[in-house]
């Protein structure tokens, strides 16, 4: 067995602060929705679930990578001690923290479970991709399955006796999900013969598990092309009495990254035996895009937290190497061979790379807690308050593609600046950072590849309500750019969010009048741009929405507190971020402006002649 | 079989100690539960359950501080693990010794007559060794140090115990109450057996992790408060802190050229050879 040390390492000061001062999970709390939980138990599960991801799934990290997945005898067997993570993450219960109380779970608030899975992820990703397909792909079944559906399989799923898996992707049907070909054949007792393969299917085979349960997007025959004739099936590795499903590992890709992560190549129904039953029964018909989504979304939200997850302990890392590692004497004493050698911490580049670091980090994971908080206000209001139901909808609607292509995108950023900030300790693999920066590299790729993300955001989001999603975030922004104008500290930098916000607002003008005057091919030219524009207003915002609570926390606390080192902190992120990264969203709504069609004008031989 | 487990709340060991006026500057600690009393919490939980049903309780276990009200956070950290329930004796850190702390817990001892008292070996802050030894004293009860093997005999009237010595594990027997306090190995897998739990069960290696519903079920056990002076202790400090020093820093390493350098210096100027 390779290495079985923890490296992860996550800011719990900052979680308290997201939970308890910035976005007050115990507003939530008071809801008896969630079960009478207090804040004192928060802090617990907090702390609880930290400790257990350091010690069970943190060690486990490195020997993923080293091991990998194996595939013997047509089975995967997965690295040395997953086995016994799982089970102790089940017995654990982390995985119920947002399952409702009926199924055994403690239905706690989306603000405190993103917390707990950034947790999880972070100290192994690669092993938190099985139970979080698992939990996944059981809570589609929950939401549209028929109540035999959810009877046979919802507990074993929520509780760790079966996995699960989502299996779209099939060779020629990646991005393009609607080119799909697995078909369905109806049976005469109202089952389906599911027949194709589906390629890249994360957990698509495991030993952690009794069964696996797949979710399968397929084409019953007769029914349109496209997306919209697509529906969704339940497809278990072993039937429910034991016997094999006719599902085929046909192989196991070899990855940059999430080696712990099996990557499956699924043959269904090669031998003409993969029953399968269509989710939700009859009505289920051509609904499975409609169905997926459900799990698309939390599933998207959940790329954005592994990429949070990742970048935050390559942070943590490559500032605890900082501290540690001597090099160079001050640059105040350049020519002084004899000068002492200080911490690279002292070197201003090292500072500028962490500061940068600790701004994004803690930016996004305030993005990821603001839109936990929009989905548990959608569910307290629903059916109470139509319009703040309406509006904190909207706001997930429009935050899920930005936390999923913002977050993925700067975690892999993240990660590969922290290599940058040990040096050639980061790049070797004693420091585990190389292993984060290869690890993240897939979330900007699958639930959609960023720039899907991107087209969902300026495509379909943008124009959801007539527009009122985007005018209800910028008002939001707004409001607070308004209230803040004169704060003494951080006057100018609330300004710059302010420009930043109207150049959102004019560029989407400009999207609006391409997409009105025939000019479409430009838009997804500039739409990941768009998206990361949003992306940093909303992050620029929210650190700044941080900063002024820490100063006014820091006005009252004696001058000796232990914890004004924290909001100083604060303060320093969302300045630096206002002054360093907020001014290329005009910038980038400047280039926009342009309206260069390089890209898209330069003939196709002409890249080069290869 | 009634148990009573003692916990206490010490600093993160990893954290690097600060010194503020010659004292440790505690201002900035992260506390947590001292791992040896986690382990003595874990044996008292393997002691009062069959492991193939853990969720029946065949035992009471009762953790008990001294401390301030933060330590109620150690305490449903245990009640967490699944203890019973829990007492804290209010007071601050710097009024408590090891004699007082002994004292106390003598008084709940004789309150609640428990078949056993559990405690760490030590506490990581200062590694006194000293609670079990003079708690046992002044209740004239046996015990056993360093326990590594727990085995309940005599149909629960003794225990077997094996204790970590330098030669390897003595195993004593000592009768019921007794004051038992635990090592490192109390918690690898078949390290206790109760006489309900089949003997070849293993247990997975380590204290168990509080779970989820664990959590959720020990915000509703009882934390009984007490302070020193319902127990009618006398706070008088036996043991004063004058003063803490770093230790001096390490020299920097010598090269010696040739092994009989190396001898040399060992025997010359080390003089340990
Ligand atoms: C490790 C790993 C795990 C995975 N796990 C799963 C899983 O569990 N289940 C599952 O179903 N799938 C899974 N996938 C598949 C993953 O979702 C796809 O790889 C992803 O959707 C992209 O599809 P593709 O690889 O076919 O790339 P393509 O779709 O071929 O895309 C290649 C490039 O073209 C761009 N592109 C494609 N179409 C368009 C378009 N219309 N407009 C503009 N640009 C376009 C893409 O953005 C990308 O840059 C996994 C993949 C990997 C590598």
């Amino acid at each position: 067995m390779a290495h079985a040390q923890n490296r992860y390492l996550a800011d719990l000061r900052d979680v308290h602060f997201l939970l308890f001062e910035q976005f007050r999970l115990g507003e939530l709390l008071a809801d008896p929705v969630f079960g009478g939980m207090d804040e004192a138990t928060a802090r617990m599960i907090v702390a609880e679930s930290y400790d257990f991801a350091r010690q069970v799934l943190g060690p486990l990290n490195e020997v993923g990578d080293r091991e990998g997945c194996r595939l013997e005898g047509g089975a995967v067997r997965t690295p040395s001690g997953f086995r016994d993570a799982w089970q102790k993450l089940y017995e654990a219960g982390w995985k119920t923290l947002r399952v409702s109380p009926d199924h055994g779970g403690q239905g706690a608030p989306a603000l405190l479970t993103v917390m707990v899975e950034e947790f999880l992820s972070g100290a192994n990703t690669a092993f938190n991709m099985y139970p979080g397909l698992a939990l996944g792909a059981a809570e589609v079944i929950a939401e549209y399955g028929t109540p035999e559906q959810k009877r046979a399989y919802l507990e074993p799923m929520y509780h760790g006796t079966f996995g699960g898996t989502m299996c779209l992707t099939e060779p020629h049907a990646g991005s393009d999900v609607g080119a799909a070909r697995t078909r369905a054949e109806p049976r005469p007792d109202g089952t389906f013969l599911i027949s194709g393969t589906k390629s890249f299917i994360s957990g698509g085979d495991h030993d952690l598990a009794q069964n696996i349960v797949h979710l399968v997007l397929a084409r019953v025959d007769g029914s349109p092309p496209g997306t919209k004739g697509l529906s969704l099936f339940i497809v278990p590795k072993l039937r429910l009495d034991g016997t094999p499903n006719d599902v085929v590992v046909a192989g196991l890709e070899h990855k940059m990254g999430i080696h712990g992560s099996a990557t499956c190549l699924l043959n269904f129904g090669e031998n003409g035996g993969c029953i399968g039953e269509l989710l939700g029964g009859p009505p289920g018909l051509n609904q499975g895009i409609r169905q997926m989504f459900q799990l698309m979304n939390s599933a998207r939200i959940s790329v954005g937290i592994q990429g949070l997850a990742v970048a935050s302990s390559a942070y943590l890392n490559a500032l605890r190497y900082a501290r540690e590692r001597k090099q160079g004497p001050s640059i105040r004493h350049f020519k002084d061979p004899t000068a002492p050698r200080v911490p690279i911490l002292q070197h201003a580049d090292v500072r500028r790379m962490l500061l940068d670091m600790k701004a994004r980090v803690e930016g996004i994971r305030a993005l990821v807690a603001k839109l936990a908080r929009h989905m548990d206000l959608a569910r307290l209001s629903q059916g109470k308050d139509d319009q703040a139901h309406a509006y904190h909808l909207g706001q997930v609607e429009l935050l899920t593609p930005i936390v999923k292509a913002y977050g993925s995108d700067q975690g892999f950023r993240v990660c590969e600046m922290a290599i940058q900030t040990l040096g050639g300790a980061g790049y070797i693999r004693d420091y585990g950072i190389e292993q984060y920066c290869r690890d993240a590299k897939i979330f900007s790729i699958y639930e959609g590849t960023n720039h899907i993300q991107a087209m969902d955001l300026v495509g379909r989001k943008l124009g959801l309500a007539g527009g009122a999603h985007l005018q209800r975030f910028l008002g939001d922004i707004g409001s607070f750019t308004r209230a803040q104008a004169g704060h003494p500290v951080l006057g100018p930098s609330v300004a710059v969010l302010g420009r930043a916000a109207e150049a959102v607002a004019s560029t989407t003008l400009r999207l609006l009048d391409w997409f009105q005057g025939g000019r479409l091919e430009q838009v997804p030219l500039v739409a990941n741009r768009f998206l990361e524009m949003m992306g940093e207003t909303a992050v620029g915002w929210l650190l700044l929405e941080q900063a002024s609570l820490a100063l006014a926390r820091l006005q009252e606390l004696p001058p000796t507190h232990p914890d004004r080192s924290f909001y100083e902190g604060k303060r320093y992120a969302a300045v630096y971020f206002a002054q360093n990264v907020l001014p290329g969203v005009e910038d980038k709504a400047r280039v926009l402006a342009s309206e260069d069609r390089s890209a898209l004008d330069i003939p196709d031989a002409a890249f080069a002649q290869v | 079989m009634k148990i009573l487990v003692t916990v206490k709340r010490v600093p993160d060991p990893e954290q690097k100690i600060k010194l503020k006026d010659d004292r440790i500057d505690l201002s900035a600690a992260n506390w947590q539960l001292n791992q040896f009393d986690e382990y003595a919490v874990e044996a008292a939980l393997r002691l009062t359950e069959d492991a193939r049903n853990p969720a029946t309780r065949l035992g009471e276990v009762t953790v008990v501080s001294l401390g301030p009200a933060e330590v109620q956070q150690q305490l449903r950290a245990a009640l967490a693990m699944g203890a019973d329930k829990a007492v804290r004796v209010d007071s601050r850190d710097e009024d408590l010794d090891a004699d007082i702390v002994a004292r106390t817990v003598e008084k709940l001892v004789r309150r609640d007559s428990p078949d056993l008292v559990l405690m760490g070996k030590l506490a990581a802050d200062n590694e006194g060794n000293e609670v079990g030894q003079r708690l046992a004293g002044y209740l004239g009860w046996p015990q056993a140090t360093f326990a590594s093997i727990i085995e309940v005999v005599e149909g629960g009237k003794a225990l077997l115990v094996g204790r970590e010595v330098d030669a390897g594990v003595e195993m004593k027997k000592v009768r019921l109450p007794a004051v038992v306090t635990v090592d490192l190995r109390i918690v690898a897998p078949q390290a206790i057996k109760n006489g309900r739990t089949p003997p070849d069960h293993a247990y997975p290696e380590g204290p168990r992790y509080a779970s989820l519903k664990g959590i959720m079920a020990a915000k509703k056990k009882p934390i009984e408060e007490l302070t020193l002076a319902q127990l009618a202790i006398q706070p008088t400090l036996r043991v004063r802190t004058v003063s803490v020093r770093l230790p001096p820093p390490r020299k920097a390493g010598i090269k010696v050229s040739s092994v009989q350098e190396l001898v040399d210096k060992l025997h010359n100027e080390a003089k340990v050879i």
